[in-house]
């Protein structure tokens, strides 16, 4: 079982996610803002590809070309030296974990793969059996920040006692691999405590925590209306639990919140008075980050002037 | 039964056995320790399914179908309703794991040529991969996209290499080493044989999708 | 040593003619008389008549040993042996030769099976030439016991022990005993199909206890160390302070003076107790307490109020932990359970809302004596739930890491006692149990019809979650998987039947006593079925919660039989132990400390370093006698020249030498007599301990004298002694194989199991009829 005081804060990867990329590219210079702050030894890499995660759950991808893409970045990390794997997005977690557990186990994928590798002349690809650790190898960036979360609380420079904040924990950090969650899977409060580091008053159960965004991956795109039936469920618990923040851990929620949140205001004629943010934006602002130049708030659907206003950021 | 698309890849993914229990146990996506032949019918999956809540979508019945080998399960159109949110998996007793379950199911129901409206627009998404190394959303869906999010959204899009500059970060696409090893590993791999496969199945099926690529009669 | 002076008496029964009509008795003893070798002859020489020949012919004949040729030694060999030691001979100067089970009923009446009968006697004649008298071992019983736990089960455990005489100390954490018995208000009675007072019941149990001469009940107090062995145990107990000394006369006037208030754990953590008080009403000893991490005196403040009203001058306030050291004989393990903590499912809202609670504190909410004394009320607003639901299975039936694998036992019950209760008081109340299967075993399920018919509702599913509306009023999401509806019932308050787990308590003395825990972490039994309250450690058993979850019935089923076990095992007065196990020759042991590989840990360094051999652990397997390259240590009673002695008295040219494991190989060997199958007469058995004694001088002494073939049987891995064994038995047969050179192709080994006899008589079989390859 994964212990915090065992989360390391040196050789991290921070592992590029798509859809942070072109949603929320806030969401990744706030992250390396916190990091440097914090000390955190990283890299950033261009060689490395996205996970294949949304072609996987899209149905399209299988799980050996997932795994080969893995391998890829695998490889990536060991030559460069920053082997511990830490994603900004929840299915980017649970793709390398899962990955790398195969890689691990399996030897018929293994040697499928490293032949693969092979017959292209990309013997530095090559994946040697536990050369990385499926659990000691692999978080995410919020045990990062859960780890640091009274550093984070001590730096922090704005006041957000009386805020009511709640967390959405991603689904796929939490539910696939639950023994290596940092917490109880059905009740987890990593946003929660790095909320509090910070003096928000956070909202630790509402109705609903635990249930999906309601992405689904391809139904919003297939099942729209069956997804916003979903989000609606959630962001009318959020209303009835009274908050003014929600706290994400990936980007693909923060899409679903963030963006649908006004769709659904129009569609089911209802208005709701909270924003959304990446608990790396959250952090980012509290240790003094420019909301735009760094948090990139404007890339939001929700606007969050008003927010900002209330807890005394100018924007 | 026969599959249209047999080749090795979907060998890993949705392998040929006597039983969908088998098939699933086997299956790549599956975990090792699945606990399918344990699960004691308690509803705890359904009762915690988000589909289930708003759909006829019933995970236990459906791992009881595959149970007693009823093939037509990978027919039935409610296993699309699932959201992959894996609370099923979570909160099961006994280690099953409905969604991991229906991950096979959609993709043997695939192999027979079912669901291909779904992937129609999805078929590009390899190449792009390939291409750039980054997941990209399928223009259909972009498409959408446009026509439900407001003016933030389509500024920020527009400025998006801007916004990103000014964030302090590079390039979105993956810096080519000049060997194009992504796609030489997907290559490698089969990825591209089956897509083509899948291509040609779309192309020979005459029945159509409406533009927004909705599965109109299970929407609800 | 020679004591081929020494006169033998062989005595041959008839057995009826199961012996007599195969094997010609006469010439058998023509062939083995000698001057110093008499022979006797019987009907059956088990009966009175025979016991006598043998007795009067030992005093008659001045015979200094005994050969006996009869039915295998599995049958008579105690009855025998008693014979001679009746007839002050010793032990081992008796030998049985099996000539019934691995003789007459396993071959055809002729020539052949006479001379094997003859061929029997002669390797028991010459064997015995070379034994030695054997002192039995024999360690004496401490005639006290010790009962660790004032549960339901240690009470009845040490009440057993008590009214048996024995003189029993109860040890109990808790300053009372009772346990979780006493918190849980009601029991049912699946016969009169009624609840009845659960304290009506145990208090007088309790009061039994503490008045009975035979138990020194010994509460506040845990056992901090254990040394010693079976029979013979060192215990250290820590007696801690109760700040008030035994005098005390229960009047209640300190609690009355006491300003401060403490938590109450019998009563859910309700804040109703005064820091000076007795845990309840009926507490046995009738002796209050002060909880020093709240009292104002005993955290440095000033009050004192208690001891200025108290009038026996009980208050002292200067109390230490008390050490105490006990002697006892052997020991009872009744350490409970602890209910499993809801609040690992934080789906069901335990620990979140305030009217989610467990049957453990409904027990208490129900109770006269509970915090709502009696009235039926939700914790939120005290006021009167309507609508109660109940989870099953909370923690019980769950692979995942906040749950536990096995059925807690009690749960399905007690929910049914409860929601019997509350219909039968409340008319008004709605009572639903969500379940997966309930599980009224056995008569329980006429209890389960009757509460069927006072209209609960049962609803078939594991529920997701209970969310919270307003007022504090509860909803569960379930599935009814009967009829496939996903349904919210909305409940005033909710039950979880929590999980019944190993008690820390538990855990904490198994660690003390060495003796080992199931992967659930409750003690385990020796054998499931047959041992069920034996531990890991002779001389310790366990009964109750803490072997495995289980009802109040089933506890006292189980302790009385651990006070019965304890009783027989203490009543013996000394512990005998076959003396054939491991010797040590010291002079010869140069302190290689291969010995110390004992898979049965048998062998230690005494203090001043000399290899000691535990005779209570040790079996006699004989491992230990490979592992010693200066031949130190030998196996009583089967030294290498006592093997060699028979071999060299059984076997002739062309014969296959089978040496059999001496438990279920053995056994095997007889079971093809008992199941009149055949093989040929030129198989000839030894008996072993186990076939890791074999050496390559005692194969090379059956080839010399012309054996054919030579096969080790041992014992099956499914076997205690087998299981550690045979691993070691199978490298040795290898090492020997390879020792033999072009001769090891006539070694053979193979495992028994007693059913499966027809495989043992096959392998004879194969073995006799291949050609002599020499």
């Amino acid at each position: 079982m994964k212990q915090i005081e065992n989360i390391p804060d040196c050789g991290i990867l921070l592992f590029k996610s798509c859809l942070v990329s072109v949603e929320y590219p806030g969401i990744e210079s706030s992250t390396t803002y916190v990091f440097d702050k914090l000390g955190i030894d990283y890299l950033v890499s261009d060689e490395q590809s996205c996970c294949t995660g949304l072609g996987y759950y899209f149905d399209l991808f299988d799980q050996m070309s997932t795994t080969a893409v893995a391998a890829r970045n695998f490889a990536i990390a060991r030559k460069n030296g920053y082997n511990n794997i830490t994603p900004m997005c929840s299915t980017c977690y649970a793709i390398n974990k899962e990955a790398c557990a195969l890689l691990n186990s399996n030897d018929e994928v293994r040697s499928n793969i490293n032949s693969v590798f092979k017959q292209a002349g990309l013997d530095d690809l090559i994946y040697e059996q536990n050369s990385l650790d499926e659990v000691d190898n692999f978080y995410h960036v919020v045990e990062l920040f859960l780890s640091k979360a009274k550093q984070i609380g001590k730096l922090n420079t704005i006041d957000f006692s009386g805020v009511r904040v709640a967390a959405h924990h991603a689904c796929h950090y939490y539910k696939i691999q639950s023994d290596d969650m940092i917490g109880n899977p059905n009740h987890p409060l990593l946003i929660d405590t790095i909320a509090k580091s910070c003096g928000a008053d956070v909202v630790e159960w509402y109705e609903d925590k635990t249930l999906t965004c309601g992405a689904g991956f391809s139904q919003i795109h297939v099942n729209r209306d069956l997804s916003l039936k979903v989000t609606h469920a959630k962001l009318e618990s959020l209303k009835e639990a009274g908050v003014e923040l929600v706290l994400h851990m990936c980007p693909n929620c923060q899409i679903q919140y963030d963006r649908y949140q006004p769709v659904i205001e129009k569609e089911y004629g209802t208005k709701y008075d909270f924003v959304h943010m990446n608990i790396g934006q959250f952090v980012a602002l509290a240790l003094g980050a420019d909301p735009e130049k760094v948090c990139g708030f404007q890339t939001h659907s929700v606007p969050l002037d008003g927010f900002l206003e209330r807890i005394g950021v100018s924007f | 039964m026969t599959y249209v698309i047999s080749e090795t890849l979907s060998e890993y993914d949705t392998p040929i056995c006597d039983t969908l229990a088998e098939t699933v146990k086997k299956s790549l996506r599956t975990s090792d320790t699945i606990g399918i032949d344990r699960c004691l019918q308690c509803g705890a999956c359904t009762s915690s399914c988000p589909a289930a809540r708003f759909t006829d979508y019933n995970p236990r019945t459906m791992i009881k179908r595959v149970m007693e080998n009823d093939m037509s399960v990978i027919e039935d159109e409610t296993i699309w309703n699932c959201f992959y949110c894996y609370t099923c998996h979570l909160r099961c007793p006994r280690n099953n794991s409905p969604t991991q379950v229906v991950q096979v199911l959609r993709q043997m129901a695939i192999n027979k040529g079912i669901g291909l409206d779904r992937l129609k627009v999805l078929l590009e998404y390899g190449d792009t991969f390939a291409e750039l190394g980054v997941s990209k959303i399928p223009d259909l869906y972009v498409g959408q996209m446009e026509d439900d999010f407001d003016r933030r959204w389509h500024e920020f899009k527009n400025n998006l290499d801007a916004v990103r500059s000014e964030l302090g970060l590079g390039p979105v696409a993956v810096r080519d080493s000049g060997r194009g090893e992504i796609r030489a590993i997907l290559e490698g791999i089969g990825l591209f044989e089956r897509q083509e496969k899948l291509k040609q199945m779309v192309e020979s099926e005459s029945d159509t999708v409406d533009k927004k690529g909705q599965i109109t009669d299970e929407a609800n | 040593m020679n004591h081929s002076n020494d006169h033998v008496g062989v005595f041959i029964c008839h057995c009826g003619g199961n012996i007599s009509d195969i094997i010609d008795i006469r010439s058998v003893k023509q062939e083995i008389r000698s001057d110093n070798i008499s022979t006797f002859d019987c009907e059956y020489l088990c009966s009175n008549v025979g016991q006598d020949l043998i007795k009067t012919s030992i005093y008659k004949h001045s015979l200094d040993k005994v050969i006996i040729g009869a039915c295998t030694p599995a049958k008579h060999e105690k009855l025998f042996k008693k014979c001679v030691e009746d007839a002050q001979l010793n032990a081992s100067m008796l030998e049985i030769a099996n000539l019934r089970e691995q003789c007459s009923w396993v071959h055809p009446n002729n020539l052949a099976t006479t001379n094997k009968a003859i061929s029997l006697l002669n390797g028991k004649i010459k064997r015995i030439q070379t034994a030695l008298p054997l002192i039995p071992i024999q360690i004496p019983i401490n005639p006290n016991a010790m009962v660790i736990g004032g549960g339901i089960a240690g009470i009845n455990s040490a009440l057993n022990l008590a009214n048996n005489g024995i003189h029993t100390y109860l040890i109990e954490k808790e300053v009372t005993i009772g346990g979780n018995a006493a918190k849980i208000g009601k029991m049912f009675s699946p016969e009169k199909l009624a609840e009845e007072c659960s304290m009506c019941s145990l208090s007088p149990l309790m009061n039994e206890v503490g008045s009975h001469p035979n138990i020194t009940l010994l509460t506040y107090s845990e056992v901090e160390n254990v040394n010693g062995s079976a029979g013979d145990f060192k215990v250290t107990i820590r007696k801690k302070p109760r700040y008030v000394k035994d005098n005390c006369m229960a009047c209640g006037r300190c609690s009355k003076v006491c300003p401060t208030y403490v938590e109450n754990d019998y009563n859910c953590g309700v804040k109703d107790k005064k820091a000076i008080s007795m845990r309840f009403a009926q507490s046995v000893p009738q002796v209050y307490s002060i909880d020093p991490d709240h009292c104002i005196e005993l955290t440095g403040g000033e009050c004192g109020k208690c001891r200025d009203v108290c009038k026996v001058d009980a208050i002292d306030f200067e109390q230490k932990d008390e050490m105490i050291e006990l002697d006892v004989g052997a020991i009872v393990v009744a350490t409970g359970f602890d209910e499993y903590d809801a609040s690992r499912k934080p789906q069901y809202g335990y620990g979140i809302f305030e009217n989610v609670v467990t049957q453990m504190e409904l027990a208490r909410i129900l109770g006269v004596n509970g915090p709502t004394l009696g009235k039926f009320a939700r914790p939120s607003d005290n006021s009167m739930p309507h609508n109660i639901v109940m989870i099953q299975c909370v923690g019980s039936r769950d692979e995942g890491k906040s749950g536990n694998k096995y059925c807690s036992r009690y749960c399905c019950m007690a929910a049914l006692k409860h929601a019997s209760l509350i219909a039968k008081k409340y008319p008004d109340a709605n009572v639903t149990i969500c379940y997966i299967d309930i599980r009224a075993f056995g008569l329980y399920e006429n209890y389960y019809r009757a509460v069927q018919d006072m209209g609960i509702s049962f609803v078939r599913g594991r529920p997701a979650e209970v969310v919270q509306k307003a007022n504090h009023n509860l909803v569960v999401k379930i599935e009814d998987t009967l009829t496939q509806e996903l349904k919210e019932i909305p409940a005033d308050m909710v039950v979880l039947s929590s999980a019944m787990e190993a008690s820390s308590g538990t855990k904490q003395v198994a660690n003390i006593l060495n003796i080992t825990l199931s992967e659930d972490g409750f003690v385990k039994e020796k054998h499931s079925k047959l041992k069920p309250v034996d531990t890991s450690r002779d001389g310790i058993f366990v009964c109750g919660t803490a072997q495995s979850p289980k009802d109040v019935t089933d506890t006292i089923a189980q302790s009385g039989l651990a006070a019965a076990r304890t009783s027989a095992f203490i009543s013996d007065k000394v512990i005998r132990r076959d003396p054939q196990i491991a010797q040590i020759e010291r002079s010869l042991c140069n302190n290689c400390d291969e010995c110390l590989k004992c898979p049965f840990e048998a062998i230690s360094k005494d203090k001043i370093g000399n290899v000691d051999i535990n005779p209570l652990v040790c079996n006699g397997c004989g491992y230990c006698t490979k592992l010693c390259s200066k031949g130190a240590i030998s196996i009583a009673g089967y030294k290498e020249e006592q093997i060699m002695a028979e071999i060299d008295g059984v076997i002739e040219k062309g014969d296959v030498l089978a040496f059999l494991s001496r438990e279920i190989p053995y056994a095997t060997a007889d079971n093809i007599g008992n199941s009149v199958a055949e093989y040929p007469a030129n198989v000839k058995i030894v008996q072993v301990p186990t076939t890791t004694i074999i050496t390559k001088a005692m194969i090379e002494h059956a080839f010399k004298r012309g054996s054919q073939a030579v096969l080790l049987v041992e014992e099956p891995t499914d076997n205690p002694v087998g299981s550690f064994i045979y691993p070691l038995a199978l490298e040795n047969f290898e090492q020997l194989k390879g020792e033999l050179g072009k001769k090891g192709a006539r070694l053979h080994f193979k495992k028994a199991y007693i059913p499966h006899y027809r495989g043992l008589a096959e392998t004879f079989i194969s073995l006799a009829q291949m050609e002599d390859i020499e």
